[in-house]
């Protein structure tokens, strides 16, 4: 039966996740016209429903622009390697318990952690061929910039992954979902904190989103592409956003499985409301803050992300030793712990200044 | 012919083609990219034999750290559009080269390998997590060894671009 | 074993989304920090003082509208100010009034459009905008009812106003007023301590006093910087005299504190648009206007006379022959006085600080060009 489990993955992938990412585009297009006190789009069909797939008739007609002195080849390539690792991911999320209508279905990849991590790092050299492709200064200017920043977040996530792997016992998501009797957001306060920042920064989104920023000169490593192309580059974010929402649900916030274990037992509609609730925060987060300048964001991440996410993992090391299965009441403990840590290490490190002697 | 016979002949030529590339075509940028498709070819073909562990940490860090940091680099030099410099020397090197296949080749071919036909246990991961830090023949010391050389190349980039003041 | 740089010279410009109308900067980097500046403008030059030239005084004050064309009625003000006392006319006391009230709502809405674009240019993405463009809205609507536009009002006229306030204005003004405070309370919950805001502003930019005053610098730019200069008391005009309202001042010089004096402003402001409103609902309906004939002639002589806009001081130079046309007129942009200062506020910054540095003088192109 394993053909039948790769035709499925194969169709699901390739024909719900788009349909998903289109739907996700318009909750964050009406979610961010509300909080911006206007109501977003609400013209094309009712509620705006249509909008994301009026959107993408209009990319499709549009005009494919390819700089003349550019690498067409690598031109071409480069939002599929964007695009691909985004799709990747949601092989292995499980959505459901194994057993009854979809046994044999559900994913149980035994390095599913160590497999997301791995193949989001591909997309980094998409950014790369893209900046290349486009024979323009600012696009590597941006792609570099955009690298420095992936690569410098890569590490408080990969390390608050490693605490939740630390307190399951075990890479594979399915079995990280089974070891939360009670969810590790409750845990791990502060591996959830580093890993959401983490995650806002990876996914370039507000306070982190300065390749997008009109005010920053350097457009985008995306700045030469036009139609079908650039909707790929777009539709890749937003796919690593709901990516990244569904790995936090599966890791933090319980997976499929129901609050206390009451109320009804569909795993994969359990899911699909943790997602809507981690991607909600992330919107939130958007329409909220202004962005921070680059050097603070490295600053940031290496002052005061990583330190702390050691600290997280140390704690969380000693704590599996001493008491392996993490008991309920390590919650107290650790949420204390998060609350003096992040108090007093942001009290400690302060953004800012940065004027240099000209 | 068994799926994991073709699979692996099916990766070593993408391999072999893709190694080739890097050295034979003149756009450096292509040539790095081709690089990168050679290590994805190296982590399918751990992945063929069982460790999937090794197979993502290859992508993890070949793909995602050492292929960018390659990338990188070639898109820092200037002039690149030129294409590689022609080399007088390539006759006796690509001699050599093939000479030096051979010689791998032939002694690969000729020694028996102990534990040719063992198992990989499943799950990977767990089997060489214990061997790595067996307490009696376990590799802790090179590990450590290891993260102090790593260590060091850091401290080294730091204060090789730090701002002179 | 130094690795070798170059500093690398780059435009930013005209058409830019954050640099406030067609304005073009050659910035000089090394690596990302600006060793030096040079602002190019012009784009927007469409010869106003020629112009003025060739028109009547009344026929000018449509043109001057389009000057700073986010607070029309402050340049109406300045014009008609300036041939007022060319011509030596005195105002009825309605007049006044009303011109402080609609100057001062010019100024609440000036400021709600500059700290919102302020905002924006940090990368709050609009939402800060929005909000303070909803209190805006109202304050067009006000404009609207009273003088049927919503931007270039065109509403001053020399010896006065064009036409007098209608019956539902001053009720809906009340209403606006009262609820105003508590608005601005509501954006400085969400801004004045956010941390990223502070990390991205506080400090930066910062403009010293001995070089804001050498550099006549003026409006919420000077008073960030610690000089309670304000044309309102130091050079007084119309019937601010009579008004009670603070100067605030800000502490550095820097980015932020240019953010907050202009929160601040809005706060002064409400309150002198209570007290005018107490004023004007004393005085006769129907008094609106100087008698004074249209075409009208100053006598020979010349005048500088300035105002407090909402960006500074912008001030009216007239030379009059006697004719019915100014012989010279000759504006005095704030924008573009404030604009000079920005090489020294921004060298040693970075890219991204030279965007925020740059909405934080609050500038228009079309008064810096005219």
């Amino acid at each position: 039966m394993d053909w039948l489990h790769w035709l499925f993955y194969v169709g699901v992938i390739l024909g719900a996740v788009p349909v998903m990412v289109m739907a996700f585009i318009w909750l964050e297009r009406r979610g961010l016209g509300r909080l911006q006190l206007r109501p977003g789009p609400n013209r094309a069909g009712p509620f705006g429903i249509l909008q994301p797939v009026a959107d993408a008739i209009k990319v499709l007609t549009k005009e494919d622009i390819v700089p003349v002195a550019g690498d067409h080849w690598v031109h071409f390539v480069a939002p599929l390697v964007v695009f691909a690792p985004a799709m990747l991911v949601f092989t292995v999320i499980p959505f459901q318990e194994d057993g009854g209508l979809v046994r044999g279905l559900v994913p149980d990849l035994n390095i599913g952690i160590l497999y997301i991590v791995a193949v989001s790092s591909i997309s980094t050299i998409g950014v790369f061929m893209a900046a290349w492709g486009s024979n323009n200064k600012y696009s590597l200017i941006s792609a570099f910039r955009s690298m420095a920043q992936v690569v410098s977040y890569e590490i408080p996530l990969a390390l608050a992954i490693l605490g939740v792997v630390l307190a399951a016992g075990t890479m594979s998501l399915t079995g990280i979902v089974q070891a939360q009797a009670v969810p590790f957001i409750v845990m791990q306060p502060l591996g959830f904190i580093i890993f959401f920042i983490a995650a806002t920064a990876e996914l370039n989104r507000t306070p982190f989103d300065l390749m997008e920023a009109e005010s920053e000169m350097v457009a985008g490593y995306h700045i030469e592409y036009s139609g079908m192309k650039f909707a790929l580059f777009y539709l890749a974010e937003y796919a690593y956003t709901v990516g990244i929402s569904a790995i936090a649900a599966t890791l933090f916030l319980g997976g499929w499985k129901a609050p206390w274990g009451v109320g009804p037992q569909v795993g994969v509609l359990w899911l699909v409301v943790k997602i809507l609730l981690v991607f909600m925060v992330i919107l939130w987060i958007r329409g909220t803050f202004p962005r921070v300048r680059v050097d603070q964001l490295m600053g940031f991440a290496w002052k005061f992300l990583f330190p702390l996410s050691l600290i997280n993992i140390f704690i969380i090391a000693a704590e599996s030793l001493a008491w392996p299965g993490l008991p309920w009441w390590l919650l107290f403990p650790n949420t204390a712990i998060a609350l003096v840590l992040v108090v007093v290490w942001s009290g400690l490190f302060r953004l800012g200044g940065g004027r240099v002697q000209v | 012919m068994d799926l994991q016979a073709v699979a692996f002949y099916v990766l070593a030529a993408m391999l072999v083609v893709s190694a080739l590339a890097v050295v034979l075509i003149p756009n450096v940028f292509r040539a790095g990219l081709f690089l990168v498709l050679a290590f994805f070819a190296v982590a399918g073909l751990f992945i063929t034999l069982g460790a999937d562990f090794l197979g993502a940490v290859q992508i993890l860090v070949y793909v995602g750290a050492i292929g960018v940091l390659l990338l990188l680099a070639i898109m820092l030099t200037r002039d690149v559009h030129h294409g590689s410099p022609g080399n007088r020397l390539w006759l006796p090197a690509s001699v050599l080269g093939a000479l030096l296949l051979g010689a791998v080749s032939w002694s690969l071919l000729n020694t028996t390998w102990a534990d040719k036909a063992a198992e990989m246990p499943v799950p990977a991961t767990a089997a060489l997590g214990a061997s790595v830090f067996d307490l009696q023949n376990g590799f802790i010391l090179p590990l450590e060894i290891g993260a102090l050389a790593l260590l060091a190349v850091v401290i080294g980039a730091i204060v090789l671009v730090g701002e002179k003041k | 074993m130094a690795i070798r740089t170059q500093p690398v010279s780059i435009n930013i410009g005209p058409q830019h989304p954050s640099t406030h109308g067609v304005f073009r900067l050659r910035v000089t980097f090394d690596g990302e920090v600006i060793i030096g500046l040079e602002p190019i403008f012009g784009y927007l030059h469409r010869g106003k003082e020629k112009l003025a030239e060739a028109r009547t005084y009344t026929q000018f004050i449509p043109i001057t509208d389009r000057a700073d064309y986010l607070a029309s009625m402050s340049n109406n003000w300045g014009y008609c100010l300036a041939v007022e006392r060319l011509a030596g006319i005195e105002l009825p006391e309605r007049a006044e009034y009303i011109r402080v009230l609609v100057g001062e709502m010019m100024r609440i809405s000036n400021h709600l459009m500059a700290v919102g674009f302020f905002l924006n240019d940090c990368g709050a993405f609009f939402t800060p905008l929005l909000y303070m463009y909803r209190e805006r809205e109202k304050l067009l609507d006000l404009f609207d009812m009273l003088c049927g536009q919503r931007l270039n009002y065109n509403y001053m006229r020399i010896g006065g106003v064009s036409q007098d306030l209608p019956v539902e204005f001053l009720p809906a003004l009340k209403k606006f007023v009262q609820e105003m405070p508590g608005y601005i309370d509501e954006y400085e919950q969400l801004l004045t301590t956010n941390e990223i805001l502070l990390a991205r502003s506080k400090g930066v930019g910062v403009l010293s006093p001995e070089q804001a005053v050498n550099a006549s610098v003026s409006g919420p730019v000077l008073r960030a910087c610690g000089v309670e200069w304000d044309i309102r008391r130091a050079d007084p005009y119309s019937i601010y005299p009579q008004l009670e309202f603070d100067i605030p001042t800000g502490i550095q010089g820097d980015t932020y504190d240019r953010f907050y004096l202009r929160i601040q402003e809005m706060r002064q402001s409400v309150r002198i648009l209570q007290q005018a409103i107490t004023g004007i609902e004393q005085l006769p309906h129907g008094v609106y206007r100087a008698h004074v004939l249209s075409l009208v002639r100053p006598p020979k002589g010349e005048v500088y006379s300035r105002i407090e806009s909402p960006k500074g001081e912008l001030g009216y130079y007239i030379v009059s022959d006697g004719g019915v046309s100014p012989w010279r007129c000759r504006m005095r942009g704030p924008s573009q006085l404030n604009l000079t200062a920005l090489r020294d506020m921004v060298l040693g910054w970075k890219l991204a600080d030279l965007i925020i540095i740059l909405g934080s003088i609050d500038i228009v192109m079309g008064e810096v060009d005219r």
